[in-house]
């Protein structure tokens, strides 16, 4: 048997997929494997699953254009050939975009990009927001809901036509979800309330900024 | 189509309602001249689960001129949602509401989902008796198991179909479009598909009740309508479309695999078996036909466990050839082979050390019943040696959890009876002691203890149902009974057993039972989480209905509610059987011998596949 190739797919997650939850997304793809006839990789053991792992979990309701699964595969085949495969078997709303070989730099993955879709604040009002020492929202932690002090994961927000763009913290050191800061916005932001909100994951980057 | 996002934003599992999944069917609608809704009165897990709706799924939307859809009943959650935004009742395909589709199909898989019929009408927005629907209202029929007793649906729904669906439901959309074409009434359609064989239309028969409350005549009142409604079946399961693809959920369902149909019916003839009579005659498919439908689907669907269903797997006659060849498809594709309801011995043992190359789970037998006598009164041909050396092939493989089932409030049952399943689930442990090697890891026998409940269509048809009193007193003798602390008992809620029992053989005045319950707000009643029986007594009380009256013992000469439905499987086969019950004597399985049950009858040139 050759050895393992690892292997990176960047795919889209839109419109009836953004329901699927991460936990569900493991069994999605080890079925488009199956479907694809991609050879993957299997973990050894008593009850061997399929080598997948992505960069970074994304919550049920969100979209993204950035996603990243890792695998690896067992036979010897090219990246045209996986995209091609991928692109005949992924199920409604998910999108594979781009195959890499090798693994990416997902250690320093620091950082997140997203598109907020909701009622705007005006400038000022983002500047005073933006302006404050700390905000103390109910953010999930790993022990549980707690008040936290979110105002250091905010790297910037900025106003676009019709929608937000919000850079913050991201991985495993810290994670910040953009319905957190809304959650800050509608509490420090007087007479503002965003309304329903739509979250859009653009783009994912390493601390020195550079996209993975 | 609706607009559900935010709705889903408030319930546990969203995807349950989008739709969308792989391998469901989109059509125009435009383009197609009959919207179908396949509708499972259970919750998306549930349902998605089943066999069944797969198979009609891709029959009906293999013709161009229908599209099939899906519709389950919401969750808690979802429903407080759909009322709260004023969401009517939608079908995952489309997103469209249901309420001007042409049909509403409901499959009847239990009893207790009969609130959910009511409930799912009216989200719907549909009015929930057949008399009060209107020209252009969807026809809603029903069909599977339960609709062998129809009455107690019987001003539900305006049509029912007996038999196996997919044998009979093209002549039904045929007839449909002809209807249409000849611009007829409501009625006329349905005077029309009474004439079809399989098919009962409740509105075109009269019931006269004797002052007991039994019933005194059953009679059609129209020449459309047959007098017996013969079941409809699949003559060669072999050459019947299957479906190549299975819809794949984003979100895990109960039975989240691939299942292919080895057989139909059962040759076995245990007594209290509803499945084991109205699904006969045993009718098979080629291991070689099995072996394709499985790559097809493997191939189609991507998923990771494969399951054989039937009543008996060990009982299908090329079972060997058939694991071999599945064998060779799911190693090379590392999929989990599961096999159910099998009968452990050398060769299955030998098997499932093949296909569970996972940690060994439990193993689970089903003597049915604690004494010997007691098997033979329910022609369960199982003895106790049997059962004690499976269990000692099961703990030699290294196997150390067994489960065992049982039921307690049998016809002709006694306190003996009740302690033999002690006696049994003690002397399994004590086999375990005897041959395991590793003393020190304790076996773990579960007993699973259900209350029996007479369905229409066994010989135990005529049996009086046990009190919610006398099961109580039972499962609380068998607790005290067991000493072992290995062994774990559980058992059923004795209420939701016995309003089971009064529906499976109830008659048309349920109706007003189950109205009067639905708006006293039943729904999921065999969900521990929503049944509230203060509720249906209640309801009972508001329909002026007595519920003992259904648990009695009947008598040879009652005539029946389901008396018109003609099974195949004859009253003097049941009456005989019922009459070796009582001297606890054994029927023989249909290979060793026929005893003439009579759903050969049903077959090509009355030849019953088994005996020929």
């Amino acid at each position: 048997m050759l050895q393992n190739n690892h292997f990176y797919a960047r795919y889209k997650k839109f419109g009836r997929a953004k329901y699927i939850s991460h936990l569900d997304m493991v069994r999605v793809f080890n079925r488009v494997f199956r479907r694809g006839g991609i050879p993957i990789a299997y973990s050894e053991g008593f009850n061997p699953h399929p080598k997948i792992s992505f960069a970074l979990p994304l919550s049920v309701f969100y979209e993204s254009e950035c996603e990243i699964m890792l695998f690896s595969v067992t036979e010897s085949i090219s990246t045209d050939e996986l995209l091609e495969r991928f692109s005949t078997v992924m199920p409604e709303g998910l999108e594979v975009i781009e195959v890499k070989e090798g693994k990416p730099d997902v250690k320093h993955l620091s950082y997140c990009l997203y598109n907020v879709y909701c009622n705007m604040p005006t400038q000022s009002q983002l500047d005073a927001f933006l302006n404050l020492g700390s905000m103390i929202v109910p953010k999930k932690t790993k022990s549980g809901i707690k008040d936290t002090d979110i105002r250091g994961d905010i790297t910037d927000i900025k106003i676009e036509d019709g929608y937000m763009t919000m850079l913050l913290s991201a991985g495993s050191q810290a994670n910040l979800k953009p319905d957190v800061v809304i959650k800050a916005m509608n509490k420090y932001i007087e007479s503002y309330n965003s309304g329903d909100c739509e979250y859009l994951r653009k783009s994912i980057y390493t601390n020195d900024m550079v996209e993975i | 189509m609706l607009n559900i996002d935010n709705i889903l934003k408030n319930v546990q599992k969203p995807s349950a309602y989008t739709g969308g999944e792989l391998n469901s069917v989109v059509k125009n609608p435009d383009t197609v001249k009959i919207r179908y809704g396949f509708c499972f009165p259970d919750t998306y897990e549930v349902g998605m689960s089943h066999l069944g709706i797969k198979i009609l799924y891709h029959v009906l939307n293999e013709r161009n001129d229908t599209w099939c859809e899906r519709v389950f009943a919401p969750w808690i959650d979802m429903e407080e949602e759909m009322r709260r935004t004023n969401t009517p009742l939608f079908a995952l395909e489309s997103r469209e509401s249901v309420r001007h589709f042409d049909f509403l199909g409901f499959t009847l898989q239990y009893e207790m989902c009969y609130t959910n019929i009511l409930n799912m009408l009216d989200l719907a927005g549909i009015p929930l008796l057949a008399s009060e629907r209107k020209e252009g209202d969807p026809f809603i029929n029903a069909g599977g198991p339960c609709a062998y007793n129809p009455e107690p649906l019987a001003e539900i729904c305006d049509f029912f179909t007996m038999g196996e669906g997919e044998e009979v439901i093209n002549e039904l959309m045929d007839a449909y479009i002809e209807w249409k074409n000849e611009g007829g009434k409501r009625i006329d359609y349905l005077k029309k598909i009474a004439k079809i064989e399989g098919i009962y239309v409740p509105c075109l028969y009269d019931v006269e009740y004797n002052e007991d409350n039994t019933i005194k005549s059953f009679t059609p009142n129209c020449p459309e309508a047959p007098a017996k409604v013969t079941k409809r079946i699949i003559k060669e399961l072999d050459s019947v479309s299957f479906p190549d693809k299975f819809i794949v959920p984003y979100t895990n369902i109960v039975h989240d695999r691939i299942s292919i149909e080895v057989f139909r019916g059962c040759i076995r003839g245990c007594r209290f078996c509803q499945a084991g009579m109205i699904y006969r005659p045993v009718r098979e498919k080629s291991y070689k036909t099995l072996t394709n439908d499985a790559i097809k689907l493997i191939n189609s669907t991507g998923y990771e466990e494969l399951s054989l269903c039937s009543l008996s797997t060990s009982d299908y006659t090329e079972f060997p050839q058939l694991a071999e060849e599945l064998l060779k498809v799911t190693e090379k594709e590392k999929i989990g082979l599961s096999l159910p309801s099998l009968r452990v011995d050398n060769f299955s043992l030998d098997l499932m050390e093949k296909v569970q190359k996972v940690r060994k789970s439990g193993l689970t037998f089903a003597p049915e019943a604690g004494t010997q006598r007691m098997r033979d009164v329910i022609n369960k041909n199982v003895t106790e040696e049997d059962l004690l050396r499976s269990a000692r092939l099961a703990f030699e493989g290294g196997w150390t959890t067994i489960k065992l089932y049982f039921m307690i409030g049998l016809p002709y049952e006694t306190d003996e009876d009740i302690l033999g399943i002690a006696d049994l689930a003690h002397k399994v442990v004590e086999e375990y002691y005897k041959v395991s090697k590793n003393k020190k890891r304790p076996p773990s026998v579960n007993i699973g203890v259900s209350s029996f409940v007479p369905k229409p269509f066994t010989p135990f048809e005529w049996a009086m149902q046990n009190t919610r009193e006398e099961l109580r007193r039972k499962q609380q003798l068998l607790k005290n009974a067991i000493t072992n602390r290995h062994v774990k008992y559980s058992y059923h809620e004795s209420d939701v057993s016995v309003l089971e029992g009064i529906f499976a053989r109830g008659d048309r005045r349920l109706n007003r039972v189950l109205i009067e319950a639905h708006k006293l707000g039943c729904k999921f009643d065999s969900w521990n989480e929503t049944f509230d029986i203060e509720k249906w007594n209640e309801a009972f009380k508001n329909a002026d209905v007595n519920p003992d009256f259904y648990v009695r013992e009947r008598d040879y000469a009652d005539l029946f509610p389901w008396d018109f439905v003609n099974i195949g499987v004859t009253r003097e086969f049941l009456k005989r059987e019922n009459e070796k019950a009582k001297e606890a004597a054994t029927t023989p399985n249909c290979r060793e011998k026929c005893s003439a049950c009579g759903a050969n009858t049903l077959c090509e040139g009355g030849k019953c596949s088994v005996t020929k």
